[in-house]
């Protein structure tokens, strides 16, 4: 049952996204879980909702409402910037919490001002958080993956290095283990004398070559798995990755960059100087972030609240720039999360580019009582 | 009062348990004919044994409805979610052993440890337009190792009820999670095992329900300890 506090919430929220200007979107309770699986990976299937029709496909209750409001988008063929709102109810199992409750949101999809979508993003979801739930004080993290991966090409380390370390960036415990291994070069080996010669003479069509006769030899297809030639080239990169180890400069760097939390006011001159002490030039980055911060001025955003952390990311690798949480000073609960997810778009199957932010509003935990 | 201890109904693991047991003091002896799924223990009436198949046991330990059972730890760890709070693993019983563990095609040179497998997962929809498959009968001990133990979020896991280790040479599969003793039948399927790949080192147990009505009385604590 709705309690008369949710019933509040839900009308100001809704009335809050209106005034965003929003189309509000409907989806269905029932969402085939298939698209969700393949986002989110396969640890989401313990905490979702799952059955079968009779055909045998997989069902499920609609755990949040980003994929199917990008799929509608999608399948609609929209090519004009859109801006879409929901709200309603998800379904999840988790350990603390019920497992249905409410959500609202805003997905910003294909506005190419980068810059102010995001900035737009934050500020619409602070708006919200601060009308509708009964936190006496929030804070705002914001962190960006983007400058990150600047930090690394500015670097100048590898591209097989750099591509590890993004992956593992918001994971702080798989980042210290990564930023480890690549400070200790290993000695590589190989059960087959052949392939052993050949990654000496770093012949890649060699084995390729060697590699596609292995499996015509073993039975496997060369096509339904990695190919010979996918194989031989991450044989010849990770050879060429384990003779060289992260200069040690570049990691007390990297250590450096990864410490910093400021101020979300304070964040372009602690990078500027975090960019004049390592002798790097991030300024192309640092340009979308400035803006950034401006557009949020305009919009008369409290930056009071707002803290920026240089590690603050989310492990999932259609997270491309922006990432932020609102939490409720007491309790630290997320009240609202929210980032840019541009390559989402294209593995939903976008033929076009669309950039894409957007934030959910977790309502269960706007209550008096959470 | 009676306690009802459950053990596998077939093969060797059947055998190897009879024979523990008759060590540890309790002869088991089926009653009615040789097939029937009931049995007693001679030196104790209070005993009753049920023959039941090894997944089945570890099923009706999370119920309750059998005090103690024997079966492999893979099979406990893989059918009880929070363990640790519906069970006790009270004695390693030194057979059936099985280790379950991550392999990969052989001839991926490249991929020796789980986090080198991360970063292939990692490269893998970009390359390929889906997710690096892994076939397996062993659902949840794969996500916690892929997911929790080692960050693994990019997989999919195809589900497979025999003959697991020919999936990848089927191409219905790229890697499996699975279980081996000898390694014999891994290498006749041109598979390698990751070197930190080990998931568990499985054996026949002695599990004891945390539900049972009999928990901590005197016969209870006696088969507990009675392997010690």
């Amino acid at each position: 049952m709705v309690s008369n506090d949710m019933k509040s919430i839900l009308d100001r929220v809704e009335e809050d996204l209106l005034s965003c200007s929003v189309t509000m979107m409907d989806c269905d309770i029932i969402q085939p879980a298939e698209p969700f699986l393949k986002m989110a990976g396969e640890d989401l299937r313990r905490r979702i909702f799952l059955t079968h029709n009779v055909a045998g496909e997989a069902l499920c209750l609609r755990p949040e409402f980003t994929i199917p409001v990008c799929m509608a988008h999608i399948s609609a063929g929209e090519r004009a910037p859109q801006s879409y709102g929901y709200l309603g109810q998800v379904f999840r199992q988790r350990d603390v919490g019920m497992t249905e409750f409410y959500q609202a949101g805003i997905e910003d999809l294909g506005d190419q001002d980068i810059a102010l979508a995001d900035a737009r993003a934050i500020s619409n979801a602070a708006m919200m958080v601060g009308n509708s739930s009964h936190a006496d004080a929030i804070d705002i993290v914001i962190g960006d993956q983007a400058v990150f991966a600047d930090v690394l090409s500015a670097l100048g380390l590898p591209d097989g290095w750099q591509d590890r370390l993004i992956h593992a960036f918001g994971d702080e415990q798989a980042l210290a283990t990564m930023l480890e291994t690549l400070s200790t070069s290993e000695e590589l080996s190989y059960a087959d004398d052949a392939v052993k010669s050949l990654v000496e003479a770093e012949d890649h069509e060699g084995l390729s070559n060697h590699l596609a006769d292995v499996m015509a030899e073993t039975g496997y297809s060369t096509k339904a798995s990695r190919s010979p030639d996918d194989i031989a080239r991450r044989i010849l990169e990770k050879q060429r990755l384990s003779n060289t180890k992260l200069d040690e400069n570049d990691l007390e760097k990297l250590k450096e960059f990864l410490a910093i939390k400021v101020p979300l006011s304070e964040a372009i001159n602690a990078l500027n100087m975090f960019a004049d002490k390592s002798e790097i030039d991030l300024s192309q980055s640092l340009k979308t972030f400035a803006s950034r911060i401006s557009a949020l001025e305009q919009m008369g955003f409290d930056m009071s609240s707002a803290v920026y952390e240089t590690a603050f990311g989310r492990p999932l690798d259609y997270y491309t720039g922006l990432v932020f949480e609102i939490k409720n000073s007491q309790g630290a609960q997320v009240l609202a999360a929210g980032g840019r997810y541009d390559r989402l778009m294209a593995l939903l199957g976008a033929q076009a580019s669309i950039p894409a932010v957007g934030f959910s509003l977790w309502l269960d935990r706007f209550e008096v009582n959470s | 009062m009676t306690i009802t201890v459950a053990l596998p109904s077939k093969g060797r693991m059947k055998a190897d348990t009879l024979e523990a047991f008759k060590k540890a003091g309790m002869s088991v002896e089926t009653v009615g004919n040789d097939r029937s799924y009931h049995g007693r223990v001679l030196e104790n009436d209070d005993i009753e044994i049920a023959f039941m198949s090894a997944s089945e046991i570890a099923k009706e330990l999370t119920k309750g409805s059998i005090d103690f059972g024997v079966t492999g730890e893979d099979l406990v760890r893989e059918t009880i979610a929070n363990v640790d709070s519906h069970v006790d693993f009270h004695a390693r019983l030194g057979y059936g052993h099985a280790d379950v563990i991550v392999a990969v095609p052989e001839f991926w040179h490249d991929v020796t440890t789980m986090s080198d497998l991360a970063d292939v997962a990692m490269g893998f929809r970009a390359r390929h337009g889906r997710q690096l498959s892994i076939a397996t009968k062993y659902w949840q001990l794969t996500q916690q190792f892929f997911s929790s133990r080692h960050g693994i979020q990019l997989y999919r896991i195809v589900e497979s009820l025999g003959a697991t280790e020919g999936a990848p040479a089927a191409g219905t599969a790229d890697i499996i999670v699975d279980i081996t003793t000898t390694g014999s039948t891994l290498r006749a399927n041109h598979l390698r095992i990751l070197s930190d790949g080990l998931i568990l080192r499985s054996e026949a147990c002695l599990v004891g329900a945390k539900g049972s009505a009999h928990y901590g009385s005197p016969l209870y604590n006696q088969i507990s300890t009675a392997f010690k």
